[in-house]
């Protein structure tokens, strides 16, 4: 007779995060609804004592800290990367974990607050969307281009950007054009 | 911090069978399949209680997916009636409380051994394809290093050496299942032991598939609106089995995959694979509501 353990709510939580995250990525461009906002639920949803993270905030620090996972203050011995902004930090992410050519799974995941529909527009194209798709979001140019540089597919960095309990993927598969 | 931070009150057994910590791993491997088309990530692979090569891999997968709102469907070789399938299926949905389906429409999670469903899926679906060897380089280089290396410079010319000897030898491309396949332009994957009338279906497909080999610990995936090109020389096309004219015994549907069941004095009688379309069209041939999705293949040609 099996005892079923009826399902808790972090385990609840976690699995509804992660299939915003998961469709997310699948749908680059495509917005989610995640549980609840902010960045604190992606870090219990992925993140343990395997992982090493960087984040920009001390709360998100400590939260990471808490999951037993090794909190560094160097971004580019980190798999995980959690930014409350991505303004400036250009010269910071450059360093971003991008993997190699024999495991593209070392590149990291970049999650950031980013506001959706304002700033600068961008058209992505690529695996999980359908021809093209526009759309605009708070991330400058000045980083896109240097994303340009670091994903030299199937090396990259995979982002999750933020926005309240929304969150939009850009995998490194995907290709964004500034418009 | 205490260890009474990191730890969780003591339970018999946890939700959907495996611990947190196995699905963390899985989810995060999940996330780069998905960031790299079918490029093989190397997971854990827990154990979960069935023997190794009977489907583990999917099942870890479905088990990191599922909640109790899913809806289950498990086929193997087309049907959901199969010793594997049912066990497998009954397991889910006492794990984690998901309810179990038949129907293709109906379900969020379709885990699968060798077919895929012949109705459309949809694009919140989720394709789960058990995977007994994920390497398509296996056959022409057993050392899995050396291979990794040949992925990462996306070196398939043994590749596509095999297919031309196989021309040579036999006059066709004798590769039935499992047909090397291009994903995203970037790296060759196996669909799993597919047949050639099934890999159609992943090429810009509006579902997610999650390829994931238990025994050989590593996953892929294909995400909706990627490319899946099988391996062809532009002069030889690319062809699905001759299945386009068969009709079921049973049902009388015509057009889609079929198995083939010698009979007495031999010769051949043949049943659509795909058993629950079977019973629907049954169903719908004696007057009862079953609704029949739109299908990949029409008369026998792939439509999508």
């Amino acid at each position: 007779m099996l005892t079923i353990a009826p399902p808790d709510l972090p385990e609840l939580r976690a699995n509804a995060t992660f299939e915003a995250l998961m469709w997310a990525l699948a749908r680059p461009g495509d917005s989610r609804e995640m549980p609840e906002a902010g960045l604190a639920a992606i870090i219990d949803t992925l993140v343990d004592l395997e992982c090493s993270v960087f984040a920009d905030e001390p709360g998100l620090r400590a939260h990471a800290a808490a999951t037993a996972a090794l909190v560094t203050d160097d971004v580019g011995s980190a798999d995980h990367v959690f930014l409350t902004s991505l303004e400036g930090a250009e010269t910071q992410l450059e360093r971003l974990r991008c993997g190699s050519a024999l495991y593209p799974d070392d590149g990291a995941t970049l999650v950031a607050m980013v506001q959706h529909g304002r700033g600068q527009r961008v058209r992505l194209s690529g695996p999980g969307v359908d021809g093209t798709v526009a759309l605009t979001l708070a991330v400058s140019p000045a980083f896109w281009a240097m994303r340009a540089i670091l994903c030299a597919y199937p090396e990259g960095f995979d982002m999750l950007l933020v926005d309240g309990r929304s969150v939009i993927g850009i995998p490194r598969s995907t290709q964004v054009e500034v418009l | 911090m205490s260890l009474a931070s990191l730890t969780k009150p003591w339970a018999a057994t946890s939700y959907g069978f495996l611990d947190a910590s196995a699905k963390r791993e899985l989810r995060r491997k999940m996330l780069k399949a998905i960031s790299v088309p079918g490029c093989q990530m190397p997971y854990a692979s827990r154990e979960v209680p069935m023997a190794r090569g009977w489907g583990t891999g999917g099942l870890q997968v479905t088990l990191t997916l599922v909640n109790p709102n899913s809806s289950v469907k498990v086929i193997d070789q087309g049907a959901d009636d199969g010793v594997n399938a049912a066990s497998i299926r009954r397991f889910i949905s006492r794990v984690s409380g998901a309810s179990e389906t038949w129907d293709t429409l109906a379900a969020s999670i379709v885990q699968s051994r060798h077919r895929v469903p012949e109705e459309v899926m949809g694009e919140d679906q989720v394709l789960v394809l058990q995977v007994p060897n994920p390497e398509p380089l296996r056959g022409v280089e057993p050392n899995i290093s050396v291979a990794r290396q040949m992925h990462a410079d996306a070196d398939y010319g043994k590749l596509w050496l095999t297919l031309y000897e196989q021309i040579v030898r036999k006059g066709r491309i004798m590769q039935g299942a499992a047909y090397p396949s291009m994903v995203n332009g970037r790296h060759v994957m196996t669909p799993s032991p597919i047949p050639r009338w099934d890999v159609p279906k992943l090429n810009m497909a509006r579902h997610l598939t999650f390829l994931s080999a238990g025994r050989e610990k590593r996953l892929f995936a294909v995400p909706p609106f990627t490319r899946v090109e099988p391996l062809v020389f532009s002069d030889r096309p690319y062809r699905v089995e001759d299945h386009a004219d068969l009709t079921c015994r049973r049902s009388n549907v015509s057009g889609f995959f079929m198995n083939e069941l010698p009979i007495d004095g031999g010769g051949s009688a043949f049943e659509v694979s795909d058993s629950n379309l079977g019973i629907k069209a049954i169903r719908q041939a004696e007057g009862a509501p079953a609704e029949i999705g739109k299908t990949w293949y029409r008369n026998g040609e792939f439509s999508a």
